[in-house]
């Protein structure tokens, strides 16, 4: 094998020192903030971008923010180095929005100045493709089917699919029974090799979530997520001791005890924690937690294009990570809207995966004027 | 059967390996075993590696060594010889680790070199995906042997990574927490109030916050009232002596029962103990759970426990206050740092055990200076360094990690911070293995030291 010699700076410094405190290329130099909004599906995320004294920009992606709260999260920033993952975390603990795209514009900083994909800096890559998962907007079979089509066309294999809500006139056999007939409809339209997640939103009792879920786990959806909003072990023990159905659960979950407690009752199968309420360094804390239960990760995500490819280098990281679920826009402005953001790259797949990019940082460059146009707010 | 129909006709069964798929490995089926019909196995060099052609590095591991190193009894225990692991690379950066294991450095050397398969040739960057694969892939999923063994390559490939990254491993992970580095304690013994309070001075001058003791007595699973109130009047002459100020444990280094454990526990409770530590044997979490329920004194334990898999019941079942996981058997940083963060989501703290050589204890401090969840490191060493200045200097050119106001300060070079001497190291060839020290009762039955 050929040897290049690469140099090594360090060699003649202090064995043990504090962090110099003098001024270092990946201080944190600038803040930047973006409140994004689509134009028709009105989809809500934050874009920071940090810029380092060395002249290095990293950009982040969290949930919907309120500028008190940015201008809060860009104090922590300040005189901070990127590195700084864990004080972040810890600061920006009550702005989960913020902590979650903070953190990641700081990890696409760092591995940005260090040349590397941020899946390398998490110490992957564990696969060399990432699994997507299309989150169809929509909860009726026609609603959903622009989605669909859309990303069938780029070229996902794997679907959320909103159950249909209880009425409250409906008599629980006939409800059960619409949900199965819309499972089986939605695979109809998307053809044999489709799979699904059955999305209970959190609306269903863990009662009605039970039936489903013994309704439905012979047809066999990758799991049922979210199935009611009631998260207690006693609720929770409805559905799981009912049933074999896999259960996702967590999008709504920002402490990580809770992902403990669901772990420790046998609660959960699937930890779904969201891209737009935890960073990628917190999110790979809840997975060490699930790999010690055998339990898999998918990151939630309803939010931007950023957020999805930094799910992607997060999922080529960790071992038990699933698939990366990725939004389908169903109107033709709001898909322009999230292309423009990452300067033309799409969040598309080769049958059902996304391939994973050797570039440093997220692997594209953000477009900062689009961010701009699709911005109710710049901060 | 061409090896594309091959595939083809596996995939069609659903039982197509994870290592195929569209990069085309050389597959080969096992014949040899039950599973054989279902499992294909990687032929490329090493297994699996080339799926990740496109998204590597082009830094590849070229060679890996171990080296046994033993030393006058005076610095390191007679069954503790170094166990430690070079990697090297293509690019001529080079990784250090420690796969120290107590009482088996030859099967913990013969282990690494039975990882050598799986790691010549690989991208050392991808750290995770190495750590599974030596974790997984070799079937058993722990034990000591395995764990130090990974324990070493894995420290190995964080060193190497963290230099590329031109920082240290503790930057990678997020921290540092406290830049004035991380709190430590050293080990300590008196016998007598005389000589707990000249150590109390000592340590207190030595800028010092923490010690830890050992029980005065070897324990049997019933014990009498003589020597229960022999063990706490000695823990409760140490406070005497050390004053209300200064921090100590007690390690009960699994001698007694929990029964026994249960009892003393409930006497020492007065004294505000900064931890118990392995009150009991590990192996039975439920049986620890019942020794420790009655007591608010915290409980520590982990030192022999395996990835962090091997934790997740102490958590799960809310049995102790401390994890003391070993960077050296635990599974390397990578390991180390999944077991901290599974512990916070419990609010459980970290004090690491490192009683081993001088790479896992470095490699120690950078897990702990990322720990939001850290309390203490503990560094086998007595206040006074002693010979161990000289060897360290030898070893790595600087002396001996002391504690600075009661803190390691943290390594300042890119990687782990240590580079070992080559030369150097043959001044201490490896004269084998020597077994864990041996204790017996006094009417000849084995006990735990």
């Amino acid at each position: 094998m050929r040897t290049t010699k690469r140099r090594l700076p360090g060699a003649g410094s202090a064995v043990f020192a504090p962090p110099a405190a003098e001024d270092h290329p990946l201080k944190i130099a600038e803040f930047r903030a973006w409140r994004v909004k689509e134009p028709v599906s009105n989809r809500r995320y934050t874009v920071v971008r940090l810029r380092s004294q060395g002249g290095i920009s990293g950009y982040g992606e969290g949930g919907a923010a309120l500028a008190g709260e940015i201008a809060a999260a860009r104090g922590v920033t300040a005189g901070r180095r990127a590195t700084e993952s864990e004080f972040v975390r810890s600061a920006l603990r009550k702005t989960p929005a913020l902590e979650a795209a903070v953190n990641n514009a700081m990890l696409d900083l760092v591995s940005r100045a260090k040349n590397v994909p941020i899946y390398r800096y998490l110490g992957g890559p564990v696969r060399y493709k990432a699994r997507l998962l299309a989150h169809l907007e929509g909860t009726a079979s026609a609603q959903s089917s622009p989605s669909l089509e859309r990303a069938k066309q780029q070229g996902m294999q794997a679907f959320t699919m909103a159950a249909p809500l209880r009425d409250a006139m409906i008599p629980l056999r006939a409800w059960v029974d619409l949900v199965r007939k819309h499972f089986a409809d939605m695979q109809a339209l998307a053809g044999a090799s489709s799979e699904w997640v059955l999305d209970g939103a959190g609306a269903m009792t863990p009662g009605d979530a039970a039936s489903v879920a013994v309704a439905l786990e012979r047809s066999h959806p990758v799991w049922f997520d979210e199935p009611t909003g009631v998260i207690t072990q006693d609720a929770l023990a409805k559905i799981v001791d009912e049933s074999v159905m896999p259960i996702g659960l967590g999008r709504n979950i920002t402490d990580i005890a809770e992902f403990q407690s669901l772990l420790a009752s046998g609660s959960v199968n699937i930890v779904r924690p969201d891209l737009g309420l935890n960073s990628l360094t917190k999110i790979k804390r809840i997975a060490a937690l699930a790999e010690t239960h055998y339990v898999g990760i998918a990151p939630f995500h309803n939010g931007g294009p950023i957020g999805s490819m930094a799910g992607i280098h997060l999922n080529a990281s960790l071992i038990y990570a699933y698939a990366q679920q990725i939004p389908v826009p169903a109107s033709d402005r709001d898909a322009a809207t999230r292309a423009g953001i990452t300067s033309g790259l799409k969040e598309t797949g080769d049958k059902g995966f996304f391939a994973l990019l050797n570039r440093p940082g997220l692997g594209f460059e953000v477009n900062e004027k689009a961010l701009d146009a699709a911005s109710e707010e710049r901060i | 059967m061409k090896r594309r129909q091959l595939l083809t006709a596996l995939a069609g069964a659903g039982a197509l390996s994870a290592a195929s798929g569209r990069r085309g490995v050389g597959l080969s089926p096992l014949h040899d075993c039950g599973c054989a019909p279902q499992i294909v196995t990687a032929k490329d060099k090493p297994p699996g590696a080339a799926a990740f052609r496109d998204v590597a590095s082009k830094l590849r591991i070229t060679n890996m060594r171990v080296f046994g190193v033993t030393l006058d009894e005076r610095i390191a225990q007679a069954d503790r010889p170094y166990v430690f692991v070079k990697i090297e690379t293509n690019e001529g950066v080079t990784g250090w680790g420690e796969a120290t294991l107590e009482g088996k450095a030859s099967a913990a050397m013969a282990c690494v070199m039975d990882l050598k398969d799986l790691i010549i040739g690989s991208d050392p960057m991808q750290v995770e995906h190495l750590y599974q694969t030596m974790y997984i892939g070799s079937f058993y999923r722990g034990g000591p042997v395995l764990g130090s063994a990974i324990s070493g390559i894995d420290q190995a490939l964080w060193d190497i990574r963290a230099k590329v990254m031109n920082m240290p491993v503790y930057e990678m992970l997020g921290g540092p927490i406290d830049p004035r580095g991380v709190r430590g304690y050293y080990h300590a013994d008196a016998w007598t109030l005389a000589q707990a309070r000249e150590l109390r001075d000592k340590t207190k001058a030595a800028g010092v916050t923490a010690l830890k003791f050992q029980l005065p007595d070897l324990l049997e699973c019933v014990e009498t009232n003589a020597k229960i109130k022999r063990a706490v009047a000695h823990m409760e002459m140490l406070r005497e002596g050390l004053g209300p100020d200064l921090d100590f444990a007690v390690d009960f280094h699994a001698r007694p029962s929990p029964t026994v454990a249960a009892i003393i526990l409930r006497e020492i409770e007065p004294l505000h103990l900064l931890f118990a530590e392995e009150i009991c044997p590990p192996e039975n979490v439920k049986a620890m759970a019942r020794a420790v329920r009655h007591s608010t004194t915290p409980i520590a334990t982990g030192e022999r426990l395996i990835a962090s898999y091997g934790y997740s019941e102490l958590i799960d079942m809310g049995v102790i206050d401390i994890l003391q996981p070993d960077i050296a058997h635990v599974g390397g940083v990578t390991a180390l740092w999944k077991v901290s963060a599974t512990a916070e989501a419990s609010g459980i703290r970290m004090a690491p055990h490192a009683c081993e050589g001088p790479i896992g204890g470095i490699a120690s401090l950078h897990v702990d200076a990322a720990g939001p969840n850290f309390l203490a490191q503990e560094i086998c060493g007595f206040v006074d360094a002693g010979e161990k200045n000289r060897v360290w200097e030898d070893l790595m050119g600087f002396p001996a990690m002391r504690m600075v106001n009661g803190r390691y300060p943290l390594p300042a070079r890119p990687g782990l911070g240590v580079d070992i001497n080559e030369a150097a190291l043959k001044r201490y060839p490896f004269q084998g293995t020597r077994p864990f020290v041996m204790a017996f009762h006094e009417d000849g039955a084995v006990a735990s030291l």
